[in-house]
């Protein structure tokens, strides 16, 4: 034997040999990446952004979250600081309840800029959130903020596209392809290396934006009002969805390269989906959404609560419903003549009128918040091709900044409109003898200042089950993709 | 051992076949030398091998496997170098070799990888430098130890001296010797007579498709060669 045959190498065991292929794939891709400084520093770059967006979302949140502190403290004292009056005029004075900001929108500000901060309390009426920051904010608030979201939403799959679209192409028009199936790689664990050096690329771009994040978590969130565990909980499921919608881009890259031509058309092909994913496909499944599943214009929403209304008597003594309420009353304590009540006739009326109305408010902002539910399905459904119709929704429902949160803190607000409703017209069905009748500050502060608690992660979870589907369709196909690429690749 | 039986590719759109009915067997410790101009079939012949591209007809077995059947299984026995060694810029000889080595399965611990560029004729100071920077003849020193890493049993060498220098062609000729002499089948395509009968124990001649002759290298000197060759040329055309 010669002298080129020198020490004996040993053939790997069958077993270990995908796992070695894979790895050795893996590690040269990064090794390849690491001395592209272009590429270093393009990421470097993007880290710097969402940290930067990370960072500018805290100081925006600590700013509004300050100021709706002072606002709910400065109304507060507007309540309690009332004069003597009757408690039915104080219920008509009304008050704010203002939404705490979710920790996590540091991160993704959804859609809490367009629907409102507080809701104006005030009796017969339940109000929908106002002050929203958009309206306020003139054209660059509409444009959209630079938050982490947006950046892991829209620019970071451009990376990962940038990073993929020549794994394949690139190695075939070089010739390394070639060589590289030459010595008896199999194309799918050449893929699964190529795949794992992606990914480890992607959990090397999210991880300091995470670790970030939960830094911010340990600041921002007030311990006493919402639980650090379930902060930690949501920012883990925002950070396993990002990683499935960007190992999916991955997966799409790779199977793109292996299918295409040459880098060339891989990369634009890549970037038209880019450009459907971000831009085109969120907008077609909006209008879509509205088309099919369509919610009522701001007028015709309040003219259908004010018919329904119409029916029941406010106050109204001569409405039918007022009269006939009356009867019943009189009959039920056994007296011909109100002043003959042992309770407060004008009390029990208001408490009356306000229950017709919880009804009649239950349904038709049910309803409203139905038709969005419907809406946000039919957008949500499409996530498997364009898989940021199913990541949106998600990142917002455990950033806690979605409608349906929204909806939730609404709910909580008109129950607690509905407390002091009750808490007035009992005081008044109790204590006053006549119409001249007038409460003092103790009562005022008597009526708990509006607490509101946010829900756990698990009720974003509850309603997030389609787009999480989504996403994991997405991913799913994405991978069955590469996988089929790889079966068709050819080195010439 | 390396083996075609009715190897026969035709390509879409084309009249006629590339290859055409190719029969012909390389043992291991022969080298088996395909001549022929363009166009003849002879890198069909080993891209087929390779099965970079499917048979139309036939089969092309390497140690007894079907190539078209299993590719990974065929290549893994098979080590291949082209005309033009493909490696990767940004890595350096040694890291090239250990990454191809590692693709293939086979374990090479780095003492054994610089034997086996050291073996191949590299020089010790480019081992550590990217392989932008090498020459051809130093790029097909790192396709031999790849071949010589992964112990493969039969070689394919596709116009391997192709724009060397003649003594770097030389040093490459008596590497494919001491290959042959460790009991490697070598398949080797080429325009280059002199390297066919240095390196050849048998040699083929191809054109339009098909295996027109085959010679023993021992049966035919130089100028005998190049005679057969130029009148299969004369005729064809």
């Amino acid at each position: 034997m010669s002298d080129l045959a020198l020490a004996p190498l040993a053939a790997a065991a069958p077993a270990k040999r995908r796992w070695r292929v894979m790895r050795a794939v893996a590690a040269k891709e990064w090794l390849e990446l690491f001395r592209d400084r272009r590429l270093v520093w393009l990421c470097a770059f993007v880290v710097a952004l969402m940290l930067a967006a990370l960072a500018f979302g805290y100081v925006e949140n600590a700013r509004i979250l300050s100021e709706r502190e002072a606002a709910a403290r400065a109304d507060r004292e507007l309540w309690v600081g009332q004069s003597a009056k009757n408690p039915h005029a104080a219920a008509h004075f009304g008050q704010y309840a203002f939404k705490p900001l979710s920790p996590l929108a540091l991160a993704d500000p959804g859609v809490d800029a367009y629907v409102g901060s507080a809701v104006w309390l005030e009796a017969h009426k339940q109000n929908e959130t106002q002050f929203k920051q958009a309206r306020d904010g003139g054209v660059g608030a509409r444009l959209g903020s630079l938050s982490l979201a947006f950046i892991l939403q829209t620019i970071a799959p451009l990376i990962v596209i940038l990073m993929g679209f020549a794994s394949f192409s690139g190695e075939r028009e070089s010739g390394t392809l070639k060589q590289l199936l030459s010595v008896g790689a199999r194309p799918r664990d050449i893929l699964a290396g190529k795949a794992l050096a992606l990914i480890g690329a992607i959990f090397a771009l999210l991880a300091p934006a995470f670790i970030g994040a939960a830094l911010a978590l340990l600041f921002f969130v007030d311990r006493e009002r919402l639980s650090l565990a379930d902060q930690f909980i949501r920012l883990g499921a925002l950070g396993a969805a990002y990683a499935a919608y960007l190992a999916g881009f991955a997966f799409l890259a790779l199977g793109v390269s292996a299918l295409a031509r040459n880098s060339r058309a891989a990369l634009v092909t890549l970037l038209a989906f880019w450009l459907a994913n971000s831009f085109l496909a969120p907008r077609l499944a909006t209008d879509a959404a509205r088309a099919f599943a369509p919610t009522p214009t701001w007028q015709e929403f309040r003219a259908g609560i004010a018919q329904d209304k119409a029916k029941t008597f406010g106050h109204d003594e001569s409405h039918p419903g007022f009269v006939a309420f009356r009867n019943e009353t009189l009959k039920k304590y056994g007296v011909t003549r109100i002043e003959d009540l042992p309770v407060n006739f004008r009390g029990l009326a208001l408490r009356k009128d306000d229950e017709s109305g919880y009804a009649i408010f239950d349904r038709h902002f049910g309803a409203l918040q139905s038709a969005f539910d419907r809406q946000d399905a039919l957008r949500a459904a499409p996530g498997f091709l364009f898989p940021l119709l199913a990541l949106r929704p998600i990142s917002m429902a455990f950033a806690g900044v979605d409608s349906r949160s929204q909806f939730d803190f609404a709910t909580s607000a008109e129950a607690h409109r509905r407390d002091i409703q009750n808490e007035v017209s009992d005081n008044i069905i109790h204590f006053a003898h006549d119409n001249t009748y007038v409460a003092g500050p103790e009562l005022w502060r008597k009526i708990a200042a509006f607490a509101y608690r946010a829900p756990g992660a698990d009720f974003a979870l509850g309603y997030s089950l389609l787009p999480v589907a989504a996403l994991l369709g997405w991913l799913a196909l994405a991978g069955a993709f590469a996988l089929f690429a790889a079966r068709r690749l050819r080195p010439v | 051992m390396l083996e075609a039986r009715n190897l026969t590719k035709i390509y879409e759109g084309a009249q006629a076949p590339a290859l055409d009915r190719l029969n012909l067997i390389v043992p291991a410790g022969e080298v088996f030398c395909l001549l022929g101009p363009n166009g003849a079939g002879k890198t069909t012949t080993v891209n087929l091998f390779l099965n970079f591209i499917e048979p139309t007809a036939g089969q092309a077995l390497v140690c007894g496997i079907d190539a078209a059947v299993d590719p990974s299984a065929a290549r893994a026995l098979l080590a291949y170098i082209p005309e033009q060694v493909m490696l990767y810029g940004a890595l350096t000889g040694l890291e090239n070799l250990q990454y191809f080595t590692e693709i293939s399965g086979a374990e090479a611990p780095r003492d054994t990888l610089l034997s086996l560029l050291a073996a191949a004729g590299l020089p010790e100071d480019a081992v550590r430098r990217p392989v932008r920077f090498y020459s051809k003849g130093m790029r097909q020193k790192v396709g031999v130890a790849i071949a010589l890493a992964r112990r493969a049993q039969a070689l394919v060498l596709d116009e391997p001296t192709s724009g060397l220098d003649p003594l770097a062609a030389n040093e490459f000729a008596a590497l494919i010797e001491r290959l042959r002499k460790d009991g490697m089948a070598v398949l080797m395509v080429t325009h280059d007579l002199f390297l066919a009968k240095q390196c050849g124990t048998k040699i083929g001649i191809m054109a339009q498709g098909r295996l027109a002759s085959v010679f023993g290298a021992d049966d035919v000197d130089h100028l005998g060669l190049e005679r057969a060759y130029l009148d299969l040329f004369a005729r064809a055309a």
